[in-house]
């Protein structure tokens, strides 16, 4: 319990910190000499875009809280009766009409996500710190092909794959998505750049005069300090996997291994084909409302690593 | 090249001596010992480079190996050169939907860029209230997955039932309807906003960040008016930053497929050659073209290589990249 109540008010005190650092870094406002109703109108632009990208978010937790009928007849931002929203959460367990489950496809995408996006990161971080820290012949090389990889558009290696795949029974494979999410060039660069920045070569020559192995150095001395441009890419692996619709979409013609995308895809084409006689769309709406939710969720706890992560910012200049 | 490099580094054992790589390398700095222990640096990036040989560079040559023969229900397949890439080069179709990623990528990203610099601006300066609140809304579309946005924005703008159909009706627009073909490109330039300038915002905050507080402080001595310091000192600092994400954005622009995709299925009225992407999908995978498919795939990846290149080129040509 004690420990618990520590730890909150440590969060408490860092972020008052944050805010503070935040502050003393700010230039104070009224030196810039501003009209008064500069700072309204401004903060008024800004609650525009708020409301413009909060309608939306809005939209879908309103409407899954209603029936079929509910969605297309009444007004689209306030409740309506019958109040629905367990009895479409509950279809989430079911499989609805033989056109799959979602809970599997939650499943599904957190595995891939997980394992794909989690691989992704260690091997990018590896790679990152063998681009950084030494000198090989073709480093280069290696460094600039894989950047190059970046400008290759994803059809272009999603399609031979799907046919290599037919070739060699990855088809319907968990493999077939996993195995292609663990190249992230993108977390390669980010991770090169992020070491050259803060691994400091010295510290790394200490160790190797005090005797330590390479590998050692690696976990003991460089990963520690790796750990917020991990976080990262880990960030970015995982929502690259999360979001993948055209891999899957290929890959996948069985329903059970579908991820979100694809599954939630499939719903929204058989209820638009039925022509609303399949009672799916509340199932579409509740299906994407709790896809987001984790990931926004996931977004506000690592908040602070965003700063890692824009990371990508202080790289661009 | 990996082999060659996998089997260098076995040999390398302590015994092999100096004589290593037939270029001069500064002296002092590259001790043989020092070169022995940077060649172990190669199995750091072993496996990824395993990964990505696998399921990048292998695929890639593979299309275009497939681009180069054509299957025929009597004949089987067979070796047809560049007979897909002509057939590719001269389709009115794919060059008509390149025509439109370009226009959509020639409207979104200038808008989304502006709205995004100004948000980061806003940001960075502290002139707004509630400046971290907006900052974590604006976020929060990144977190959304395309093809979750581009479904609740077809249910928004649903032709029949979708509240803002209904909003336009109000204003007197009637029979509006954004699904259509005229619609469908300002619909989903609208979504690509929705989904991408707080992301975009939030990068070029950082960068922002990263401009030395002594030059704004000392343009604020000089009496010079905000417009003034943000447009003279920090938007020429973040220039950098603002032409990779121009590049980044076009890339992504150019290989526009899930809102289209989606938006189909709820009623969008797409062809099969809407973008280059689309294209290359229901070629190769709705009518099993596999060749014709790998053709155009290659077709838009050499595009994307020579626009980005060229640009790259010119920009060094005039002295912006060293």
């Amino acid at each position: 319990m004690t420990a618990g109540v520590a730890a909150v008010e440590t969060r408490r005190e860092r972020r008052r910190r944050e805010r503070q650092a935040e502050q003393d870094a700010t230039i104070p406002v009224h030196l810039y000499g501003l009209r008064r109703g500069t700072i309204t109108l401004i903060t008024a632009a800004c609650v525009l875009f708020a409301i413009f990208t909060l309608v939306p978010v809005a939209w879908i937790v309103i409407n899954s809280t209603k029936s079929q009928t509910g969605i297309f007849t009444s007004f689209s931002f306030w409740f309506a009766r019958p109040f629905e929203f367990f009895h479409n959460f509950s279809l989430l367990f079911q499989n609805v009409d033989g056109n799959g489950t979602y809970l599997q496809w939650f499943g599904n995408t957190v595995l891939y996500a997980a394992v794909g996006g989690g691989g992704a990161t260690v091997l990018a971080g590896l790679a990152g710190y063998g681009f950084a820290r030494y000198r090989f012949r073709g480093s280069r090389v290696y460094f600039y092909i894989i950047v190059g990889a970046l400008l290759v558009p994803v059809a272009a290696i999603t399609l031979p794959l799907y046919l290599v795949y037919a070739k060699a029974h990855l088809i319907n494979s968990p493999w077939g998505m996993i195995l292609p999410s663990l190249v992230s060039p993108v977390g390669v660069y980010l991770m090169r750049t992020y070491i050259d920045l803060s691994v400091p070569r010295e510290l790394i020559d200490a160790a190797r005069i005090d005797g330590a192995g390479e590998v050692r150095i690696f976990f003991k001395v460089a990963l520690p300090l790796m750990v917020p441009g991990l976080m990262t890419v880990l960030l970015i692996s995982v929502v690259a996997v999360w979001n993948n619709y055209f891999l899957p979409l290929i890959i996948f013609s069985k329903n059970t291994l579908y991820p979100l995308t694809v599954g939630i895809g499939v719903w929204s084409q058989v209820a638009e084909r039925s022509g609303g006689n399949s009672d799916l769309y509340p199932l579409v709406v509740m299906g994407g409302l709790v896809t987001i939710v984790p990931m926004i969720a996931l977004f506000l706890i690592l908040q602070r690593y965003w700063r890692g992560g824009m990371l990508l910012g202080s790289i661009a200049n | 090249m990996g082999v060659t490099h996998v089997s260098d580094t076995a040999l390398s054992t302590p015994r092999e001596a100096p004589p290593g790589p037939a270029r001069p390398r500064p002296p002092g700095r590259h001790s043989a010992w020092t070169r022995r222990r940077d060649r172990r640096g190669f199995w750091f990036i072993a496996p990824f480079l395993l990964a990505f040989t696998l399921f990048t560079i292998v695929p890639l040559l593979y299309a275009v190996y497939e681009s180069l023969f054509t299957t025929r229900i009597i004949g089987g397949t067979v070796f047809s050169g560049f007979g897909n890439y002509s057939t590719v080069l001269t389709s009115g179709p794919f060059w008509g939907g390149f025509g439109r990623v370009v226009v959509f990528g020639a409207i979104q990203i200038p808008v989304m860029l502006i709205i995004a610099f100004f948000f980061a601006t806003v940001f960075d300066l502290g002139v707004a209230r509630f400046g971290r609140v907006f900052r974590t809304i604006f976020f929060i579309p990144f977190a959304v997955p395309v093809v979750v946005a581009a479904l609740m924005w077809g249910f928004l703008l649903e032709p029949t039932y979708g509240p803002i159909t209904h909003l336009a009706n109000a204003f007197g627009f009637t029979g509006t309807n954004f699904l259509s073909s005229g619609l469908l490109l300002p619909a989903i330039i609208l979504i690509a906003i929705w989904e991408w300038t707080g992301y975009n915002s939030i990068i070029l905050y950082t960068a922002l960040k990263s401009v030395p507080r002594t030059m704004v402080e000392a343009a604020i001595l000089d009496g010079a008016p905000l417009r003034k310091i943000v447009l003279r000192i920090k938007l020429p600092m973040v220039r950098p930053a603002i032409v990779m994400l121009i590049f980044l954005n076009s890339i992504g622009a150019l290989q526009l497929f899930v809102e289209p995709e989606i938006l189909s299925y709820q009623g969008g009225s797409i062809t099969n050659t809407w973008t280059p992407v689309v294209d290359v999908y229901n070629t190769s995978i709705a009518n099993a073209q596999y060749n014709l498919g790998a053709a155009m795939a290659v077709v838009l990846a050499l595009v994307i290589i020579v626009i980005s290149v060229g640009s790259m080129v010119f920009r060094r040509r005039r002295g912006e990249l060293s």
